[in-house]
């Protein structure tokens, strides 16, 4: 249930992302959400469970997304792992030092995927632009709060934390049977 | 105790005292009548009469209007917020309605464009819309609602009513992907309308393109037209692709350099036509050519 919710989750965010913020089709400033996404399992979630969400996302990212097949699937799978190796290994470890460190992360895979299909792909790419890839840096940082509540909420409502039944419980008045 | 005897002179004195009055106002009415019937004027009682009164009735015809105003006001006020909603839902209604007409008009306009386009190259087309844009920053290409279904097949050109737009780069049966004319792997081959001399368009990624392999010996003037050469046939010849923008002479190298500003507004990119033309995947060469007829 997990994999197939935030599966979902990660394509109606997909969605979102190539059609209502994408204003034309030069638009920069649309947010990565996917990203955050990846953060999220990087720093909540295990690596099996996240890397079955995150591959056939990459894989639907390829098809709507750029011309070279597998860019996507590494670009999300190398940007996981990072996370989770800073998180595990890192001695700062508060989700206030998180949230930049998922910018940094995010300039830095995007950088080296950059770099492999610049050498890899027969065709040219559009010149690599550092203010625009910060402004994409700085939106996965002001998306990253807002869309952890949500999964957050989408993932106790999974795990049926909440659910309107759990709410419509009656209760005893003793609050120390509860 | 009371006499009895006392009582009676008052109330006779009393009735005399009536008897008197009433004469009294009957002569006076009589005189009136008389003298009015006679001259069929006011005299001057009348007149001070009817002066006195005037001011009173001006009075009591003033309040009573005043009164009825204010009625009627409050009745309004009543009313009036009523009246406020409706007219502010009645506004809505027809702001609604006139943006639905601007849309239509606009929509109208675009498509007789594209109808006007299919009839002048009078070539096969299949009429698409944009249903997704490519949300990365290193590629140029956008998502449309037709497929193999429909005709699609990789390589066919994609245009729409100003002019050339893309490449088919990829299908499905109901969807295909077109890379963007703007895109830098893309390429194209191009005349200069006003020269014929040909040359290679390429994407820059940006809303320019760049014309390479036009030898300085060529005048080239800024607004030249740029279209498509027809030559691999992909593209039909003739369509539009772009004004030259900037023409640059360097000291060194046989070429110059030369910037093309688009025909199609790529910021605004709504309906598409493909241009149906049998295509045959060369597999040696990577690329696609045409059917001969």
């Amino acid at each position: 249930m997990f994999v197939i919710g935030f599966f979902s989750l990660g394509v109606l965010l997909i969605g979102l992302q190539t059609t209502l913020f994408m204003v034309n089709p030069l638009w920069n400033a649309s947010p990565d959400f996917y990203f955050v996404l990846v953060a999220y399992l990087a720093y909540r979630h295990d690596l099996f469970r996240s890397l079955i969400i995150l591959f056939p996302l990459g894989l639907i990212f390829d098809v709507l997304s750029g011309v070279l097949l597998g860019m996507y699937p590494a670009l999300l799978i190398l940007g996981f792992l990072l996370l989770k190796f800073m998180a595990s290994h890192l001695p700062v470890r508060e989700s206030l030092y998180q949230v930049p460190m998922i910018g940094v992360s995010y300039l830095l895979v995007s950088w080296l995927v950059y770099v492999f299909m610049s050498f890899a792909s027969e065709s040219p790419l559009v010149p690599w632009s550092w203010p625009v890839m910060l402004m994409r840096a700085g939106l996965v940082i002001l998306c990253t709060f807002p869309l952890f509540r949500v999964f957050e909420f989408f993932n106790r409502r999974i795990e049926g934390k909440i659910s309107p039944l759990h709410k419509m419980r009656l209760r005893s008045g003793n609050r120390y049977r509860e | 105790m009371r006499k009895k005897g006392s009582r009676k002179p008052k109330g006779r004195f009393r009735a005399f005292r009536l008897v008197l009055l009433i004469g009294f106002l009957l002569t006076m009415t009589l005189i009136f009548l008389v003298s009015t019937l006679g001259s069929q004027k006011f005299g001057p009682l009348h007149e001070l009469l009817f002066e006195a009164v005037g001011p009173v009735q001006n009075i009591f015809s003033r309040g009573t209007d005043s009164l009825r105003s204010l009625k009627q006001d409050y009745v309004d006020l009543l009313s009036v917020r009523r009246e406020n909603e409706r007219l502010w839902a009645e506004l809505q209604e027809c702001r609604t309605l006139s943006y639905k007409n601007r849309e239509a008009l606009a929509t109208n306009t675009r498509l007789r464009k594209l109808l006007n386009f299919k009839n002048v190259t009078g070539l096969p087309m299949v009429a698409a819309r944009i249903i997704g844009k490519d949300p990365s920053v290193w590629f140029r290409s956008v998502v449309i609602d037709r497929g193999a279904r429909d005709g699609v097949s990789k390589g066919m050109a994609v245009v729409n009513g100003d002019g050339v737009v893309g490449q088919i780069f990829s299908v499905s049966p109901n969807y295909a992907k077109v890379l963007l004319a703007i895109a830098p792997s893309s390429a194209m081959d191009v005349v200069l309308q006003k020269s014929r001399v040909r040359g290679i368009l390429k994407g820059t990624g940006s809303l320019t393109y760049q014309l390479d392999y036009i030898l300085k010996t060529i005048e080239v003037e800024e607004g030249d037209q740029v279209v498509t050469a027809g030559y691999g046939g992909i593209f039909p010849t003739g369509l539009p692709i772009g004004v030259v923008s900037k023409v640059i002479r360097k000291r060194r190298g046989m070429f110059l350099e030369v910037e093309v500003e688009p025909a199609v507004d790529f910021l605004t990119l709504e309906d598409l036509l493909v241009v149906e033309q049998e295509l045959i995947i060369s597999e040696e060469e990577g690329g696609v050519l045409p059917v001969e007829p």
